[in-house]
């Protein structure tokens, strides 16, 4: 994955790193400094990500590979408040693709306000949380991802694709466990109720 | 010794930045980020807040000087400036970019004036003071000391 300008990518491996899966969270932010405080708090977080960092929806996009088959990213964080694309509109682009709606999307904002939490989540965004990021909003992450419907998403993907003769896409990340066939409950940082 | 003095300083100086409201407890939560897998993490995101308010500010200035005032475009860059401040806790630039927006709001253009003076005079400030604080904590480094946690 080629990342240039207005993208870094970083892993855990600072702290030795470690055996294990590890979510890669995609964050995207226009403030260079949110960037950088995000990106730590996400590489301090246990060894449980990895992060690739964007300056814009559309850089998004790209690592997204929205005309591909394959995407590894596991959980895309992103700001709502862009330049050119918003959070919003990037998370509209996800949620309508047919291969990659299944990568839960949170978003961050550093204003309370309700209509604009009303339409992500009525949009599909996992959760909106307030900026500035604290350590425990990071823990939350985990919880966000759905291994079993990115599952189906990719065999589905897969079928399509053979039918296609495209290439094959590799095998889905199954990144943490659903106990049961219920959704895990939003967590306590889910700011509106949904009607 | 030379290191507790310096450690000493450091704490007393922080500890006024924090009273006089220039940082609040969110700088605490970036200073608690750095360790010896990052020990240059405080000093990257503070050059990295200076950079990006001195690109904003020159923004600002710019679009203040247009006629007409596109006060969406000014918001733009303010809102900008109040998140960055916001996650580095430079409190008293945040609050300035508040009340900034509060005229952009309101299309008031002297209101914005006065609050652009206002927030280059918070961020020409809280600029030295990190500046200062950064300098003591090279100090006490190069002392052989840590740098005391700060809690506000």
């Amino acid at each position: 994955m080629g990342l240039e300008d207005g993208g870094s990518a970083a892993g855990a491996g600072e702290g030795g790193g470690g055996e294990g899966e590890r979510f890669r969270v995609l964050v995207v932010d226009d403030s260079p400094v949110d960037r950088k405080i995000v990106e730590r708090l996400l590489l301090r977080s246990g060894n449980l990500f990895e992060v690739i960092a964007v300056d814009g929806g559309k850089k998004a996009i790209e690592v997204l590979g929205l005309n591909y088959a394959d995407c590894s990213v596991d959980l895309i964080l992103t700001d709502y408040c862009m330049p050119e694309m918003n959070g919003y509109e990037l998370l509209k682009a996800v949620k309508e693709h047919k291969l990659r709606k299944s990568i839960p999307v949170v978003l961050m904002s550093s204003e309370n306000n309700p209509q604009r939490m009303t339409r992500c989540q009525a949009m599909g965004a996992e959760d909106f949380i307030l900026k500035p990021l604290k350590a425990v909003d990071v823990q939350q992450l985990r919880h966000y991802t759905r291994p079993a419907a990115a599952a189906a998403v990719a065999m589905e993907a897969e079928s399509a694709a053979k039918a296609d003769g495209k290439r094959k896409l590799p095998p889905m990340k199954v990144v943490g466990e659903n106990k049961g066939s219920e959704r895990q409950p939003r967590p306590r940082l889910a700011r509106v109720a949904v009607s | 010794m030379e290191v507790r003095r310096l450690q000493r300083q450091y704490v007393e100086f922080a500890s006024s930045l924090f009273r006089e409201g220039f940082l609040d407890e969110q700088f605490s939560q970036v200073q608690q980020l750095q360790d010896e897998t990052n020990p240059d993490f405080v000093y990257e995101v503070v050059t990295l807040f200076i950079q990006d308010s001195e690109r904003l500010l020159s923004e600002l200035a710019r679009s203040i000087d247009e006629q007409p005032v596109d006060f969406v475009k000014v918001d733009a860059h303010v809102h900008q400036l109040k998140g960055s401040s916001a996650s580095i806790g430079a409190r008293r630039v945040k609050n300035a970019c508040l009340a900034f927006r509060s005229s952009c709001d309101g299309n008031n253009f002297e209101g914005c004036l006065r609050c652009f003076q206002q927030v280059r005079n918070e961020y020409s400030l809280v600029k030295s003071k990190l500046e200062s604080l950064l300098g003591l904590e090279q100090q006490i480094m190069r002392a052989g000391g840590s740098v005391p946690t700060l809690k506000c």
